[in-house]
């Protein structure tokens, strides 16, 4: 990890469990998921709210671990690295506060992800199905992305 | 403000329009076009790799007709044909064929009502038995 | 009997009127529902609805091998498909650790610059016939004809150039070739210089772009908006510039920014982009590396090893992401694409919001919306031009 990252780490030292680099050179640091609010804020405090923007929210299914993983792609431009944070939810309860009040360029990702996979974000007034995916197999309730859904 | 493109407008009244009136006159196009592509079945030799690569499920493995003759090198004497319609034209299966057994051209014209696939192209390529 | 008294007070209660702007409508090249709440010319509200183009890629994907998926995520998007098959091609690369030659890394950024170059001619030309021009729209497709032949020249096909492989390109140019994309390029340079004065000068475009659909750009930021959009508001955030991927460390280019964070500002930074991937096609044509830049598909693995990456490029339209997984198989266990235009179209609503109700088609042209990369699955919808009757009757009926 270069110097930057490094120091970035270390200032948001007390929410990291693990952190390891994605090739090519991204910092992941796996969080609690509930914890995912307090770390905007911080990164907001440190580095001022003008240097980074959300690019993108994404969920992984694993059925065999019974998690669901959900990472937060984010985009320090000023620094010109990227941060990761990975948070892991239990597969049948997948709830996780929303950070739409914060970033409200989340809304895109949310509802995506809600859609597809099934994750509800507490406080997200928005989230409904049929977002993205059709009437036909929305309304049966299945998550498309799911490994066992069937489609 | 006056509108900028006048000068142009009055220009083009008297110059000759830019379309090219299709049937009459052919588009000029380049000779390394991706165009219709079929098998040569003096090299093929039945792999059936192309098949298994082609994104779009275009290619199947049909058995080659008895009179024709072919390679030792082709045990089971399958060749692959090429449904046009389904076809995308990504030359995937070209560029993997172990003995480069494709022949390409740029033929681009492939517009039919009836179904077309490269059968009747790749076996005229080789001879039936008994020269004809 | 009745008695008539005189009325005293005339109590109005203003009516929002909703109005859909889609799915099917002739200023829309896409289907995309926009419900707007409008109280007299003013929009007050605007609801995003989308769905109707949604093909399933995502899950599409995890079904095929890796080499299939090249050219699968190649027609998630007409335009754009030279970056959607670049970024998924360096993700794979860097699970397999391999680098492709110097040669091949400017030849791909050759594609890329030469698609960003048509994408724009054909934004600009849109914007000026949302805003009634439609000569100026004729004239700036004619010569994206000449983009269009250089891009068969180099690759092989004039929209969809299957081009990229792991390892380089599929195949190499001569001399012959270089000579006339030279040329090419350099009569498309003096045709955007023209377009540009054009833009600049002319009572029409400056009437219905200056001023419309203005962000500031702290909201730019915190919506999460991306490529020329957030750019024409102020901020310097280019793909190309922080990741450095291909050759983007060697080719010298200026990232473009305006203040003012309306339309026009828009379409000045697309212009600006137009001059810079213009000396980039240049300056890759007279300084390319020897070697050979194709890789042999056949040697190629047929299994991935385990691991995950992230790669990001700088599409027409914004900053495209990819996420790859694989466990170890010949297919992937997951692949996420974020396009540009899902976070530019869903989370803009507030651009509308203040601004009459004719800016609307302006306003969303000057975003770039691409609905087929923002929706990933397939509906088959008939698309006419359905003309929609807006019912201001229904206001025309209320006495102020």
């Amino acid at each position: 990890m270069t110097a930057t990252s490094q120091s970035l780490v270390d200032s948001l030292k007390e929410y990291v469990i693990k952190s390891y680099t994605m090739k090519p050179n991204r910092v992941v640091i796996e969080v609690e998921a509930s914890k995912v609010r307090e770390v905007f804020v911080k990164l907001a405090e440190v580095l001022g709210k003008e240097s980074f923007y959300l690019s993108t929210i994404e969920g992984t299914d694993f059925p065999e671990k019974k998690l669901i993983r959900i990472d937060y792609f984010i985009n320090l431009f000023k620094l010109d690295t990227n941060l990761v944070l990975r948070a892991y939810l239990p597969r049948e309860n997948p709830i996780i506060p929303s950070v739409i009040d914060l970033v409200p360029g989340a809304l895109a990702g949310e509802l995506e992800t809600h859609d597809l996979l099934g994750i509800i974000f507490e406080g997200n007034t928005y989230l409904r199905r049929s977002f993205f995916v059709p009437e036909d197999i929305s309304s049966k309730g299945i998550y498309p992305l799911r490994k066992d859904s069937g489609v | 403000m006056r509108p900028a493109l006048l000068k142009e407008i009055i220009k083009g009244i008297f110059t000759k329009p830019a379309t090219i009136q299709y049937p009459k006159e052919q588009t000029l196009i380049e000779p390394d076009f991706r165009g219709r592509q079929y098998a040569d079945l003096k090299k093929c030799i039945g792999c059936s790799l192309c098949a298994i690569e082609c994104p779009a499920n275009a290619i199947t493995m049909v058995k080659i007709p008895d009179e024709y003759v072919v390679p030792k090198t082709n045990a089971r004497r399958i060749y692959p044909v090429i449904n046009y319609f389904k076809c995308v034209f990504c030359y995937r299966c070209v560029t993997v064929c172990p003995t480069s057994a494709y022949l390409v051209t740029n033929e681009y014209r492939l517009a039919s009502s009836a179904p077309i696939d490269s059968s009747q192209l790749s076996l005229s390529t080789t001879t039936k038995a008994g020269g004809a | 009997m009745f008695e008539l008294v005189e009325a005293t007070h005339l109590i109005e209660i203003p009516l929002t009127v909703e109005i859909p702007v889609g799915p099917q409508h002739p200023a829309l090249h896409e289907p995309l529902l926009l419900k707007l709440h409008a109280d007299g010319e003013r929009v007050i509200k605007v609801d995003v609805i989308t769905g109707y183009n949604h093909r399933g890629i995502e899950k599409f994907a995890e079904k095929n091998t890796f080499y299939r998926d090249i050219f699968i995520v190649g027609r998630v998007c007409g335009i754009c498909n030279a970056v959607h098959a670049n970024c998924y091609v360096r993700a794979l690369e860097y699970i397999l650790d391999v680098d492709p030659p110097p040669r091949a890394k400017y030849l791909r950024v050759l594609a890329m610059e030469l698609e960003r170059i048509h994408s724009h001619m054909l934004i600009l030309a849109v914007n000026a016939e949302l805003a009634g021009y439609e000569t100026l729209f004729m004239y700036l497709m004619k010569d994206r004809e000449y983009v269009m032949k250089a891009k068969e020249i180099l690759t092989g096909q004039r929209v969809l150039a299957d081009y990229m492989m792991v390892g380089g390109v599929r195949r190499d140019v001569d001399e012959v070739k270089k000579s006339r994309i030279l040329d090419i390029v350099q009569r498309v340079e003096g045709r955007v210089r023209y377009y540009h004065s054009v833009f600049r000068e002319d009572a029409t475009i400056n009437k219905r772009l200056r001023d419309t659909g203005r962000i500031k750009q702290v909201d730019a930021l915190a919506n999460s908006l991306v490529g020329p959009v957030v750019r024409g508001s102020g901020v310097k955030t280019d793909a190309r510039a922080h990741d450095k991927y291909d050759a983007y460390n060697e080719i010298p280019f200026n990232v473009i920014t305006e203040d003012y964070g309306d339309s026009y500002a828009r379409a000045m930074v697309r212009f600006g982009e137009l001059y810079e991937s213009i000396n980039m096609v240049k300056y890759i044509l007279t300084h390319l590396p020897q070697g050979n830049p194709v890789p042999d598909e056949r040697k190629l693995p047929r299994r991935f090893p385990e691991g995950e990456s992230y790669a990001t490029v700088e599409a027409p339209r914004g900053e495209l992401t990819y996420y790859v997984s694989s466990s170890g198989s010949d297919k992937p266990y997951r692949v996420k694409i974020r396009t540009p235009s899902l976070n530019n179209i869903v989370n803009s609503t507030f651009a509308y919001v203040d601004q009459m109700i004719a800016d609307v088609p302006i306003i969303l042209g000057s975003f770039d919306p691409c609905i087929s990369c923002m929706e990933r699955a397939v509906i088959t919808d008939l698309r006419r031009g359905v003309k929609y009757q807006i019912p201001l009757k229904v206001l025309g009926g209320v006495k102020k």
